[in-house]
Order: structure tokens, then sequence, then C-alpha cells
């Protein structure tokens, strides 16, 4: 874990950075010279830095440094990336289209990186919650299996207590449940609605069920519940993985258009 | 002569041997080794004959085969029956010749190489390294195959060896202790050996006293001494006094050699806890001596509701029993032990006698010693997450692969690092058991007492000479599956090896597909340590060690 020294360290760094940039700009000003190359440079060899890290993770082979420490640099240098910017433009969005274009990607890159960074902090912990613990891949595959096993039940049920009941109530909900994660939405956001739904379910149909068939009930619900858990997991690792589908292509045309930029710049406008 | 009993330990279900035959018994009684041994000690139920057949094997060596290697495990010992067999001595070691691995630190650049080096196609192998080994078949056909010195006179030449012959015994120190061999023996003409299991070494030195004798007086002189001097209780403590402690100290072992068999049944059965173990001292009892751990570990645990409630583990160098023997001294009347002490698996124990700590130790210690068993400000919740990490035995992991659940974000870099530093295959499953927030992931924890070494046949998984991780020398894996079915976490796994063109490689005599063991080797060769830790974006990945060092200082 990184230490809270090493934390404080790296965002008073920043502060300074930033600082002696704001400082170097008010002087350019008063000068009359122009600040923005400074700031510019700056900027791009920032959002570099902060590309190098998706690098760093390929070439886990070397030693240059722990990833939480790159991550600690990553985060710190994206919110001074953010302040540099501002101080480059002199305001919250420029006036011209190409330059609305690269504001348009610099928000977006540090909108989902904000994004990225929340969520990797309060799903680990939701996810821990749910007391189910699988590999992401391997959801489908659990899923099918919990699908056999409630089928398996329901069969069951039908066959020893002659009874369709629990059959036709699971064929016309809960077939539905164990057909695929379930819940999407409510789970991105954190909603307890699938397990809600279960429990409405259960109530449904619970009342014109035998003392037998009470018992494949529970076994049932009990298999739902656990189904719950996977969607959860689902839901959360998927989010959790395709952020970075987002931020990723955004952060390379973020620097494309950046390099353009500079290249039209300085034939121009320098 | 038939051995028929009619309540033989159940051991015997599965002899050592099952081809054994009473003649090949006979002729061992008539060997220098058991021709002197009185057999009426020998109970009826585990009669000599008995263990004889049951508890040993007959192995033949060719010469040049090496026997036993400094720094394995084994749960054997050897007694020379016919030919002469050469021991390395002094420090330097044939290192080159046991097919272990020489680990070679790789450069910043062959590091990078790796990018472009691994394969997409799993568990590739540049197979032209094999069979450049010094491997060759056993034997007979139930004979592994072995690893063996290829040019006799120049090693004799090279390195300063000892002769042993007929009748001579080694490795039961190493079998009886569950410590590492201290040295290789390779066989210097065509011989042939009874090796005898550990079951049967145990009741060998139980039921004959010269055997007991022998084994006591070689560990006295070899290593006790030492021991004792490098714990702390006995520092200060003068040459004579530590010869009378040498002296005095009993041996006693307790719990099963693999002991990672009984536990998996213990827990298939749904049973666990200290009161499913072997007990070493029981709570409310007179300590009669300082019982210290020399190898293996020991729950303390005190009695709590209607179980067991453990307050400690202890592993090698530490003690139990101090604090009672010190009150009963210190006020002249007996005090019982504040809690139990049981085998976690297998334990060698040291007993040192109160009456010599008494004369030469009490005096010299300062204050009350502490105790383990304060629960005044313990609740069972604190206790809860060292009662899980006994109970799972992940306190043998010196490097357990500890992933905190709530910083986890599941991106699974940990395991793509892991991959792209052994060729394109992770060694290590990000999964395992877990408790609150925490899971101990399979990946091999590189155990204080490791069990995936006992009985590989080529010395192929071994220690690092450096470092003391657990290493497998794929050269010399011969895929008998001995490691990945004794490791008790499943943290060893089988492969189907691969050419570079992606076809399976082939054992050319029986066409089936060469399988090699696969762990985690902690990056070992590797610039910075395991990858899997530093690849973590978290911090939520770390290897820890189990061990109870952090506990001595209070051990009482």
């Amino acid at each position: 874990m990184v230490s809270r020294l090493r934390t404080g360290f790296v965002w008073v760094t920043a502060l300074i950075i930033f600082g002696f940039l704001f400082y170097e700009a008010r002087r350019a000003s008063v000068s009359l010279e122009s600040a923005e190359v400074v700031t510019g440079w700056c900027l791009l060899c920032l959002m570099v830095f902060l590309a190098l890290f998706n690098i760093r993770k390929k070439l886990s082979m070397l030693p240059i440094g722990k990833a939480e420490t790159w991550l600690l640099f990553h985060t710190a240098g994206g919110v001074l990336v953010t302040a540099v910017y501002w101080l480059h433009v002199g305001n919250l969005w420029p006036l011209g289209l190409y330059e609305q274009l690269l504001a348009l990607l610099i928000y977006a890159t540090v909108l989902t990186g904000v994004f990225g960074y929340v969520i990797q902090r309060t799903y680990p912990k939701r996810l821990t919650q749910t007391g189910v613990e699988v590999i992401y891949e391997r959801i489908p595959r659990e899923v099918s299996e919990l699908r056999d096993q409630a089928e398996d039940l329901v069969l069951e049920c039908t066959e020893k207590t002659e009874s369709e009941t629990l059959g036709r109530h699971y064929v016309d909900t809960l077939a539905w449940y164990f057909q695929r994660p379930r819940f999407f939405s409510h789970h991105v956001f954190g909603s307890q609605h699938g397990r809600q739904w279960l429990r409405q379910q259960d109530s449904a149909v619970r009342r014109y069920l035998s003392d037998d068939e009470k018992v494949y009930l529970d076994q049932l619900i009990e298999l739902a519940e656990y189904k719950n858990g996977l969607d959860t997991h689902y839901v959360y690792q998927g989010v959790m993985k395709g952020w970075l589908l987002i931020h990723v292509p955004l952060t390379v045309a973020l620097l494309v258009t950046s390099v353009w930029h500079i290249l039209l710049v300085h034939i121009y406008a320098l | 002569m038939a051995v028929a009993l009619e309540s033989a330990p159940q051991r015997w279900d599965s002899p050592f041997d099952p081809d054994m035959t009473d003649e090949e018994v006979s002729d061992l009684l008539n060997t220098s080794a058991f021709m002197t041994v009185d057999r009426d000690l020998f109970p009826t139920h585990t009669p000599l004959e008995g263990i004889l057949k049951n508890d040993t094997r007959i192995v033949n060596f060719l010469a040049g085969d090496i026997v036993v290697r400094e720094g394995d495990y084994g749960n054997s010992a050897f007694i020379v029956l016919e030919g002469s067999l050469r021991v390395f001595v002094g420090n330097e070691g044939p290192e080159g010749l046991l097919g272990r691995q020489s680990i070679n630190k790789r450069g910043v650049f062959s590091a990078l190489s790796q990018l472009f080096s691994n394969s997409h196609i799993p568990e590739v192998r540049d197979t032209r390294n094999y069979g450049t080994q010094n491997l060759r078949e056993g034997r007979q056909d139930s004979d592994a195959a072995r690893v063996f010195v290829q040019d006799i006179p120049a090693v004799l030449d090279e390195f300063r060896t000892a002769i042993l012959e007929e009748g001579a015994v080694f490795g039961e120190l190493a079998a009886l202790g569950r410590i590492p061999r201290t040295a290789t023996i390779f066989s210097e003409t065509d011989s042939v050996l009874l090796e005898i299991r550990w079951q049967g070494l145990r009741e060998l030195r139980k039921y004959n006293e010269e055997f007991r004798r022998q084994i006591d007086t070689r560990y006295r002189e070899n290593a006790l001494k030492v021991h004792l001097r490098e714990t702390p209780l006995f520092t200060g403590l003068e040459d004579d006094v530590l010869e009378q402690l040498v002296t005095a100290t009993l041996f006693e072992t307790y719990g099963a050699f693999d002991w990672h068999i009984s536990y998996q049944k213990m827990r298939s059965a749904g049973r666990s806890g200290p009161e499913h173990e072997v007990p070493i001292a029981r709570e409310g009892e007179y300590a009669d001596g300082l019982l210290l751990i020399r190898a293996g570990f020991a729950r303390v645990s005190v009695n709590y509701g209607k179980s067991n409630r453990t307050v400690a583990y202890l592993g090698a160098g530490q003690y139990y029993g101090l604090r009672a023997l010190y009150d009963s001294w210190h006020s002249g009347t007996d005090v019982v032990l504040g809690s139990s002490l049981t085998a976690l698996g297998y334990v060698d124990v040291l007993r040192v006698p109160a009456p010599i700590l008494e004369e030469h130790v009490f005096p010299n210690i300062a204050s009350r010693p502490p105790t383990f068993a304060s629960l005044d400000d313990r609740s069972i919740s604190d206790d809860s997450l060292l009662e899980w990490s006994v109970e799972e035995r992940f306190i043998n992991g010196t490097q357990a692969m500890l992933i905190d659940l709530n910083r986890c974000v599941r991106c699974d870099d940990c395991v793509r690092a892991c991959a792209s530093t052994h060729g394109g295959n992770p060694r290590f499953v990000r999964h395992g058991k877990t408790f609150d927030h925490w899971m101990v992931a399979n990946a091999c924890m590189h155990c204080a007492d490791p069990v995936c070494m006992i009985g590989c046949p080529t010395g192929a998984i071994h220690r690092s000479q450096v470092g003391g991780i657990v290493i497998i020398n794929d050269d010399t894996c011969i895929g008998c599956g001995t490691c990945a079915n004794s490791c008790p976490y499943n943290n060893i796994r089988l492969v189907d090896v691969r050419s570079r063109d992606g076809s399976l490689v082939l054992n050319p005599n029986t066409q089936l597909p060469i399988q090699k063991a696969t762990k985690c080797d902690l990056c070992a060769t590797n610039p910075g340590g395991p990858a899997c830790v530093r690849a973590c974006p978290h911090g939520a990945l770390s290897r820890v060690d189990f061990q109870p060092e952090t506990l001595a200082e209070d051990s009482p």
C-alpha cells in the first residue's frame, strides 16, 4: 500500500508544478510574452506521461516501479492536466472548432478517468459484500450450471410431489431470471432490485405450495440468491473492465489531435 | 515366513512395496542390520517382520545414481545392503550434478525481450533441453527416472567424499525430524538399499533400543547443541550447562509425516479444530518440561464454549510451557498449563526437563514470562482470522498470495504480469479461499514445510540456495505428479507441454503427452521480484509470510 507520505509528496509536487506554471503564465502575461507555449508543451508532456501508465502495464517484466505508484502519479497527473489545460486555454470552453474538439476530448478523457477512479474505489467493497467470489470469464458457465441445477430441482419437485405449481411458476418467471445475468442497470447503481424481485417471486408462489414443495422452493431461492451475487459480479466486473475501453481510445484520440494542434500552431501561429 | 496378523496397523493395507516377499523379509532378518535386533521387544500387532514386509522396500541403484540430495525433503531412510555409496563432505557441493535449476537473473534487455518471445501457444518448451540432463530410467518398471553422476572417477577427484558400505544407515534424521537432507549421496557401484518409510522408522526407533540410541546420539552430536544455543532462552548458558541440557533433552514426534493426506481426509469429512488433532500437551495438566518446536507447527488453544479457541500457533524455534514451569518454580507449588498444544500435521518436539531449567535458566529470568492465553482484551471476532489461517493451514506459507478483496478491482493485471514473465503462461489462479475481505489465491506459498518436495524422484522440485524459494527444474521434471498430489493447497498444476509449432510433445516410448509440473516461482529469474505484486495498481496483492516469528518475542 502506498504510504500517506508518498501520496502527500506526489500531490504536493503536482501543486508545486501548477504553482510554477501559474506564476510563469502570469509573468509572461505581464511581460507581453506568450505563456501558451510553456503551458502547452507542459500539457503535452503531462498527457504523454499519463498515457505511459498503459504502456507500463505491458512491461510488467521490467523493474520500473509498482503499478500502484504509477497510478498515484496518474491520478495526480490527471488533475494537474485539467488545471494546466484551463491555464493554457484561459477559459472553460474555447471558441475555435478544432479547439472545441480538443476540449471535448480532454473533458471526456478526464471524466471517464474520474468515473474509473470512483468505481474502482466503490465496487470492490460491494463485490466483497455479495459473499460470492468468481472470475469474470467463468460467470456464464456458472450461470449455466445454476440453471441446470434449478431445472433439475423443479423437475424433481414435480415428480416427487406430483404437483406442477412450482414448475409452472419457474417456467413463467424464474426461468427468465436463470437464463442469463439480469438487472444490469439496477446493479450498476447498487440497487437491490434483483433481491427484491426474488423475494416477490418467493412470496407470490409460496402460499400455493405444500410443505414438501416449500422445501424445493427454499432450495430454488437459495440458488437464485447465489445467482444474484453472480449478476452483481457480472455487472461490476464488466463495468470495471469496460470503462477502460472508452478511456484509453479517448486518450489516444486526444494525443493525436493534440500533436496535430501543435503542428498547426507552430506552422501558422508562431 | 508368512506374516498374518489380526490387528495390523492400518497403513499396512497399503504396503510400501506390494511385491515384497516373505523370503526377502527372511533374508533381511539375517543381514547385519537386523540380525542382532531383539524381536521380542516388538509388540504382537507390530512385529519386526511386519515392519520389514510392509514399511520397507528393496531398491536397486546403478553406479552413479543419486540416492538422496542435500536440501531435499524425504520421508524415508536407507540401509546399505550391497555395494558402496559415496557421500559428499565439506562445503563445496556438486550443485551442477543434482539436476537442479540454477537461477540466473535476467538483465533488463533479456527481460524486455519476453515481450516478443512469449508465445500465444500455451506451455511451449524448448525441447532441445530435454534429454541433455543426467536422467535415466529406473532399473525396475516401478522405479521412476533418476538423476545420475556420469563420470564417477572425475567427481571423486573433484569433490571430497566419504564411503558408505554395507550396513550403513542414512537419511533417518531428515525422515524423522522432517528437516532437509544434509548431504548428497550417490551410488559408487551398483548397489542394493533397503528403504524404510517414516512410519516403519518410527516403530523401529520406538521398539529397538539400539536403533533409538544410534539415532539420538547422532542427533545430539550433530544438531542439538547448535539448535539449543540458537534458542534465545539458552543463549547465555555456559558450555557445560548446555552439555547437560543436550544430554537431558528428549526427542518426540507427533502427527503423521504425510499430514497433508490426513488433513485432506479430515476436511473432506467435515472435521476441523484442535479436538481432531494429535495432542502434545493438555490444558489443566502439569508441565514436566519445556516443549521446543524443532520442525512443523503446533496450535495453542484454550477450552472455549463447547470447543477450543486458537490463541496462537507455534513454528520451528518457538517454545511452549515456560510460564507454567516458571510459576511452579517461583511459587513452589504445582501450576497447571493454561492452554493446550496440538500438532498441526507433523511436529518434531524437543522436551527440556523442568529440573534443569529450574537450576540453570529460571534464576536468570528477570520477569515472569507472558502467557498466550490472555483473552480478556480479544473477542472471538478479533481472533477469527487467526483461527481461519490455522484451520486452512495457511500458516505454512512464507510467500502466500494475499489479496485484499476490498481493493482488488478484478482486473487480472496480476495474472497478465505473471504470464508475461513465464512465456505467456500464468503460474497461479486468481481464485482461492476467502475470509472476510481476504483471499489467499491459488499460488505457491513457498511453504516452511514443503510437503510437495517429499518423494520427487528426480529432485526437480527443490529449494533454491538463494532465498529458499521452492522451484521446479522443468528439464528434470518427469511429470509424475507426486508434488501436485501432495500440495495440500492445489497450487501445483500439471500441464501438457508443446513444441514451438504448437504440437504436443510426446514421450517416444508411450506416445503419451509429456507433462510437467508448474507453479509460481516468485519470478526468480526476473529482475525486480514477483511481477504480480508490482503489477497491482491498487496495492491489493501482497506476498505474506504467515510464519509466527513475530510471536517469538511473546512466547511464554
